[in-house]
């Protein structure tokens, strides 16, 4: 709140605080996030990049919640997720947290609204179905609400995945790789999708290792085992002269680093 | 600690709003239909042990209320006494068994728990009506107080009365089996008929009673115990007679009564046994109640084994399908299932799946009653709502027993392992 008033930038979402992260693989040690340090404002458009093992998988879960850091701290919108209970974490994700999966993860033999209902189940929302209807027409998919996943082509598929992360209205909608298992044209209809919700307001992060994905969104952090090792916020340009060429900015600090 | 905590948070849960509940039982058909083949065999233990429980608890309650209903029909207050002579060392004390007018005289008289007597004498008969011949009747001797005592009455006609038994008049009265056997009608009340050689008239006709355990009871003539006597002298120190007891409370007291006046009669010292035999409707009752023991225990190791079969079959599922869902396990908790959540899910599904076992066991219990009921000696089944509460109470509690443990290894998956499960 202090950062806000000073600066003027929107209050921060998540605040990432020297984080790390050990695993035990057996009797070995893995050191996954090695004190990383991230702010994500409101309405941040962000692409989480990085090759495999690099750490990109554990920080999106520990910025989902699914996870929680072995060391430092995690605020969510202020408070101290870091060490909440399973229970607790559950509700944050149900209720803060919109996740797109690159495999869709839509429950077989139910509706399309059936799953988009689905986390207002968990949170006892009440209204579901006109809530559900609502996230269905943000993605402009109410037409096949009464669908079964297995009618619906891969794009839609990702579509109600996507309005079942709206429907709880969440702070973060968080997708990893929502264009892996696309062809280009239904993927790059996914992330206009994005766009649009991104000009709606809403905070997205994407975890991707696609160029063409990351020139979606308007900041990069670039993870190297598990440290950050590139984050275009700290680019010194104007924020306005990297939103009027998305395309350029990141390309070529891709082939800088 | 925590696993307790777990624990009694689940506990706490389970009275849990019913419309989640509604959702995972909705979940839970869902997954049983779209699994069909594999439910079934599944609950196929659970179907056989539901099955054997409704067939088995329907069997013995329409035996017992046949034998509620004959015993009824016998008159609720009825006993039968009886000459008896106790065959082995202990009968040798005695004299021969003999039962006389006299002693039937003196129960009516000094045994105050009884209300009215009347003698019998059986002997199998030859009747004869017209050209129609019939061996091996049942004939009985009594008084005009078998009507009542025997809770059977005549419909058609009269029974024989006072005045009958006090002249030893040739007079019978004929049951609607007998009446079918000899191929005649109603109209053959007024006319005569043969007993033994005699020439009897007819006064009436007994109602139909139906038979018991393949016995007809409506194959009979009864004529008065007077003529009885003349036709078959011997039987004059062989009577045997029912009694009809006071009320249905008083009938150990009656019984007591009439072994005290015969013992004293007969002149039995204390330590001989009796000469005679009291039957009573109880023990008809002990022998059915000894029947339904025998099938209890039959039943109980029949439903405990297919229950536990079932309950295994139940269990290995379930932990088939935690395998396999382990990605919408994942799912659910990253859009904010919890730990309870996923457990009372799948919980719901294992009690589901062995209700549905056990409503299908309930409906062929039920088409096994019916087929056995076609046939025509076989008594009314009955399956009372006990049964079928018991069944599902039963089938339910293996779907909770053995669903806890696929359930708890549903609910510990952590969500990062279950989404990246293949």
């Amino acid at each position: 709140m202090v950062t806000h008033t000073a600066t003027q930038y929107p209050p921060p979402v998540i605040e990432l605080i020297d984080v790390h992260k050990v695993y035990r693989v057996g009797t070995e040690l893995v050191h996954a996030l090695r004190g990383t340090s991230l702010t994500i404002r409101e309405n941040e458009y962000v692409a989480i990049m990085g090759p495999s093992g690099s750490g990109k998988s554990t920080m999106m879960n520990i910025i989902g919640c699914l996870d929680v850091p072995t060391g430092g701290e995690y605020r969510l919108r202020g408070q101290d997720v870091s060490k909440l209970s399973q229970s607790k974490l559950a509700r944050i994700r149900g209720r803060q947290i919109g996740f797109v999966f690159q495999s869709f993860e839509l429950l077989p033999r139910t509706t399309a609204l059936k799953n988009v209902e689905l986390p207002l189940v968990y949170s006892r929302t009440p209204h579901r179905r006109q809530r559900a209807i609502e996230a269905l027409k943000r993605v402009t998919l109410v037409d096949r609400a009464h669908h079964h996943p297995n009618q619906l082509s891969g794009g839609e598929k990702q579509r109600v995945a996507i309005a079942r992360a709206l429907a709880q209205q969440p702070d973060i909608i968080l997708a990893d790789e929502p264009t892996g298992n696309l062809d280009s044209t239904t993927g790059e209809e996914i992330m206009n999708i994005m766009d649009g919700l991104h000009a709606e307001g809403q905070t997205i992060i994407i975890v991707t290792h696609e160029d063409h994905i990351a020139r979606h969104c308007r900041r990069i952090i670039r993870l190297m085992d598990g440290q950050i090792v590139l984050d275009t916020a700290d680019d010194k340009r104007s924020p306005a002269a990297r939103v009027s060429h998305p395309s350029k900015v990141p390309a070529q600090e891709l082939a800088a680093s | 600690m925590k696993v307790l905590r777990f624990l009694l948070s689940v506990l706490l849960f389970l009275p849990h709003r019913a419309a989640a509940l509604a959702t995972n039982v909705a979940t839970a058909l869902i997954q049983i239909w779209a699994n069909k083949i594999r439910s079934l065999l599944t609950v196929l233990g659970i179907i056989i042990a539901v099955t054997s429980i409704i067939t088995v608890v329907s069997f013995v309650q329409g035996f017992g209320d046949y034998f509620t209903n004959f015993l009824r029909g016998l008159g609720t207050n009825l006993m039968v006494v009886y000459p008896e002579w106790i065959r082995g060392p202990r009968g040798e004390y005695l004299r021969r068994a003999e039962m006389t007018i006299e002693d039937i005289r003196a129960v009516d008289a000094h045994a105050t728990a009884v209300r009215r007597t009347t003698p019998r004498i059986w002997a199998p008969a030859t009747l004869e009506y017209g050209r129609q011949q019939q061996t091996g009747v049942t004939l009985i001797a009594t008084s005009q107080f078998f009507q009542p005592i025997r809770n059977f009455y005549v419909d058609v006609g009269r029974f024989f009365g006072a005045v009958d038994v006090g002249n030893a008049a040739q007079v019978c009265v004929l049951g609607r089996e007998l009446l079918r056997k000899l191929e005649c009608d109603e109209s053959v009340v007024g006319d005569y008929v043969h007993i033994d050689g005699q020439r009897f008239k007819v006064v009436g006709l007994l109602e139909t009673k139906g038979s018991f355990m393949g016995d007809n009871q409506d194959d009979l003539a009864i004529i008065p115990w007077t003529t009885g006597l003349k036709m078959y002298p011997y039987a004059r120190n062989y009577l045997g007679f029912y009694v009809e007891a006071a009320d249905e409370a008083q009938i150990p007291e009656a019984e007591g009564q009439i072994v005290r006046i015969l013992r004293q009669r007969h002149g039995l010292k204390p330590g001989q046994p009796n000469d005679f035999g009291v039957f009573k409707q109880d023990q008809v009752l002990q022998e059915f109640g000894r029947v339904r023991v025998i099938a209890t225990s039959v039943l109980a190791g029949i439903v405990s084994i297919s229950l536990l079969v079932g309950g295994i079959g139940i269990m290995n599922v379930m932990l088939v399908s935690v395998t396999e869902r382990t990605r919408e396990i994942g799912l659910r908790k990253s859009v904010g299932a919890r730990r309870r959540d996923i457990l009372s899910q799948f919980l719901t599904e294992a009690v589901v799946l062995s209700t549905v076992g056990g409503g299908i066991g309930i409906v062929l219990g039920y088409a096994i009653g019916f087929v056995a009921s076609l046939h025509p000696k076989m008594v009314e089944v009955n399956v009372p709502l006990w049964s079928v509460m018991l069944a599902l109470g039963f089938s339910a509690g293996v779907g909770i027993f053995f669903g806890i443990v696929p359930a708890f290894k549903a609910a510990i998956v952590h969500p990062i392992d279950a989404l990246r499960h293949e």
